[in-house]
């Protein structure tokens, strides 16, 4: 059963100041298999580096090609896996910076290759780490890139933070938790479940001034597609555009509105789909029990805003509750590393009891609150909202399926399909848009321009 | 976003296959030629130290030419000094383009010749085998996004205002090697015609992103793009869509016309080569936004209004 019970006290949280860090332009230089690869990525979404280049020993690129890749890249640090061509890689090294002036360099892999590698770089001051495809050879890696993003020892990074917090959480409540944060740089997904296991990654894809980044990876359509009216593609772009340059300009319409949530859905998708280049497993993701949301999504001040952008992006498969982190409660308590002395769970702002149903034929679902119980029959595609107030009980064939102290929103019925499919042609998306966005009532009606 | 006339640093990144470089403390001219190379096709790799008998480490005590010369094919690279000689001679015309760690080498072909040539008048005050920095003082607007290579050239005013759109029909050859000021917005259409009668590159409030991506692929994006390919040199100075430059803007380009000027692409800044006093700038800054749309930028000018967000 999904309870979004339990608050205690409230923890005591202080000043503390959560920084998005240095940006870090990251080279990954990989020899061996692709397994290799993607533990490299997995240590760049882990460490919020912004993979600028990747290469591996086993492409068929020249030294030349290599090292003028390279050093076009203006990487701040380049990570070098130990393996098969690995050599080579090292040699592109050695050539794209020479004796000036270079970036961080460090050499990943076991002992012996790794011993090799850091004798031909020995004039750039190589630092060795374990191997990136161990966990403890992860972890140092993060702690090392992280350190170089730290503006200063005792900052607090954001995606530190929403990792530390997504365990914190999923100890306190037992269940297995999602975070996602999608700011106006970095978008930041960490997932924590109760035996422990966790995974954190990031990318510097965001709402802001990151949002054109979006749209160069994404593309264009699958932005618009999000997007409940007939949008003309090239004034789509200058408003993406315009926007990465002017991340501080609040939405002025509805339109601008819509165009912020759409931006903030591919930004998690975009984190997801890296995920899994990385060889991460995102089953686990789609069955969490509990997702909060933080930075620009949780700041909206409708909270079906913020429920309708994370149910698109992430497409839940499971009943589930979705909380909100308005104001960083979360994050700077969990920095502050306060979550011995109170339940972090008293931070969060439950927002609706999502129900991800695939039903057949039209299923009665009930759901009772203060107001007494109300009950709905949900159809094959529709996406309904129950508005509740006081304490939740959601009842399905009979049995409780999920019960709440108090919703800011209230209990959300998806029988919308997994995955979630939209039409291609504006005829038909646009309709069944515009039907999901007035079921939440997520847009404003007046001013809409 | 304001003119400012003072000392300004520009960083120049230099390719792979560097030959010649100016030195630290060198006066340089905007245009001149401070970095020049070479492009290299695919190396041979040469054995060295193995085929010597020497170690690696001592390998630099028998090479007979530096790294990154031009050889000759048959030419001795390296060479043991013993009755019995050994040595490392280059298989093809070339240039010996690197020493590897394990004392071989690689001879690379010449397949072409670049160089690097500074935007501003000054000095170089760091100068590397990866990138030289030039500091001088000139007249210099901070742009929102540049793209293209860099570009050097006589300023020409081809729109009547701030508001104005670079008209295609304007552009002809007579204006090739001069740095277009376009008004508030330019079309895809005006920017390759340009770049077609030769013109170094057009500077306007704002160019259609949409037009961007025709111009430079679809991977450009609104932080811009510093290349060294063969492209039209682009600055916006406000935005993307369409813009109206403030007349604090606008207005001193009026006195610049005519003079030298450049556009530093990696970092989005035009710079006019003009006396300190070649022109009054207002007390305050004028300030551009986003419309509420996010699809224009507009001058503020005179008495504002703040409406509550859509939100």
């Amino acid at each position: 059963m999904t309870s979004a019970t339990g608050l205690a006290a409230p923890v005591d949280v202080g000043e503390v100041r959560i920084t998005v860090g240095r940006p870090i332009r990251l080279a990954l230089l990989v020899g061996g298999d692709v397994a290799n690869l993607a533990a490299a990525r997995r240590v760049a979404l882990a460490s919020c580096a912004d993979t600028v280049l990747a290469m591996r020993g086993a492409d068929r690129t020249t030294l030349i090609e290599r090292a003028s890749a390279l050093r076009d890249a203006r990487a701040d640090v380049v990570l070098l896996v130990a393996g098969v061509g690995a050599d080579e890689l090292a040699e592109a090294i050695r050539l794209a910076y020479g004796e000036a002036a270079h970036p961080v360099v460090l050499v990943s892999g076991p002992d012996r290759g790794r011993a090799r590698l850091m004798g031909a770089l020995a004039a750039l001051s190589a630092e060795a780490a374990p191997p990136a495809a161990s966990s403890y050879g992860r972890d140092a890696l993060v702690a090392r890139l992280r350190a170089l993003r730290r503006p200063t020892g005792d900052a607090i990074l954001r995606d530190e933070s929403v990792e530390a917090a997504a365990r914190a959480l999923a100890v306190a409540t037992s269940r297995a938790v999602v975070i996602v944060d999608t700011g106006s740089e970095t978008t930041t997904l960490a997932f924590s479940a109760a035996d422990g296991s966790s995974f954190a990654a990031s990318a510097h894809v965001g709402v802001g001034a990151n949002a054109d980044r979006v749209v160069a990876r994404a593309g264009i359509d699958r932005v618009r597609r999000w997007i409940p009216r007939a949008v003309d593609t090239p004034a789509l772009l200058d408003r993406v555009f315009n926007r990465a340059r002017r991340p501080e300009a609040p939405p002025g319409s509805a339109l601008t509105l819509a165009l912020e949530m759409a931006i903030a859905r591919e930004s998690i998708a975009h984190v997801l789909a890296e995920c899994e280049r990385a060889g991460i497993d995102l089953a686990p993701v789609r069955l969490a029990t509990t997702i909060v949301c933080c930075g620009v999504p949780a700041a909206w001040p409708r909270p079906q805003q913020c429920v309708l952008a994370v149910l698109d992006a992430l497409a839940p498969e499971t009943l589930l509750v979705i909380a909100r982190d308005s104001d960083d409660a979360l994050l700077r308590a969990v920095g502050q590393g306060q979550r011995t002395a109170g339940d972090v769970s008293a931070l969060l702002r439950p927002v609706a009891i999502v129900a991800t149903l695939s039903p057949r034929r039209p299923q009665k679902i009930t759901v009772s609150d203060a107001s007494g119980p109300v009950q709905a029959e949900v159809s094959r595609g529709a996406l309904t909202l129950i508005p509740t107030t006081g304490a939740v009980e959601l009842r399905a064939a009979g049995t409780t399926k999920a019960t709440a102290d108090t919703l800011e929103l209230g209990v959300v019925l998806d029988a919308r399909g997994r995955p979630l499919a939209l039409p291609p042609r504006d005829a038909e998306r646009i309709p069944a848009l515009s039907r999901w966005t007035t079921a939440l009532g997520v847009l404003p009606e007046a001013g809409a321009s | 976003m304001s003119w400012r006339f003072g000392e300004n640093a520009v960083v120049h990144p230099i390719p792979v296959g560097l030959s010649v470089r100016a030195n630290e403390g060198q006066a340089v001219r905007a245009g001149e030629v401070i970095a020049a190379g070479t492009v290299l096709g695919s190396p041979i790799r040469v054995a060295g130290a193995r085929r010597l008998g020497v170690a690696a480490a001592d390998l630099p005590r028998v090479m007979r030419v530096a790294t990154g010369a031009e050889v000759a094919r048959g030419a001795v690279l390296a060479r043991t000094g013993r009755r019995f000689a050994r040595a490392a001679s280059a298989p093809i015309d070339g240039r010996l383009a690197h020493v590897r760690a394990d004392g071989d080498l690689e001879v690379a072909p010449i397949v072409g010749r670049w160089a690097v040539r500074a935007v501003i008048d000054g000095t170089v005050t760091v100068a590397s085998d990866t990138s030289l920095t030039v500091t001088g003082e000139a007249w210099c607007l901070q742009g929102t996004a540049a793209y293209g290579p860099d570009a050097i050239g006589e300023l020409a005013l081809i729109a009547d205002g701030g508001a104005d759109e670079l008209v295609p029909s304007r552009i002809d050859t007579k204006l090739r090697d001069r740095i277009l000021i376009g008004g508030g917005r330019s079309g895809a259409e005006a920017i390759a015609r340009a770049h077609a009668c030769g013109v170094a590159a057009v500077v306007a409030g704002a160019v259609p992103a949409a037009g961007l991506r025709a111009l430079f692929g679809d991977d450009v994006d609104a932080h811009g793009l510093a290349t060294r390919a063969d492209a039209p040199t682009v600055l916006c100075l406000a935005g993307f869509g369409s813009a109206s430059l403030p007349e604090a803007l606008y207005s001193p380009l009026r006195v610049f016309a005519g003079s030298r000027a450049a556009v530093h692409t990696a970092s989005a800044r035009l710079f006019v080569f003009a006396p300190a006093d070649a022109a009054a700038m207002p007390a305050t800054p004028p300030v551009v936004a986003i419309t509420d749309d996010w699809g224009a930028v507009r001058a503020i000018e005179g008495s504002v209004t703040f409406e509550p967000s859509a939100r």
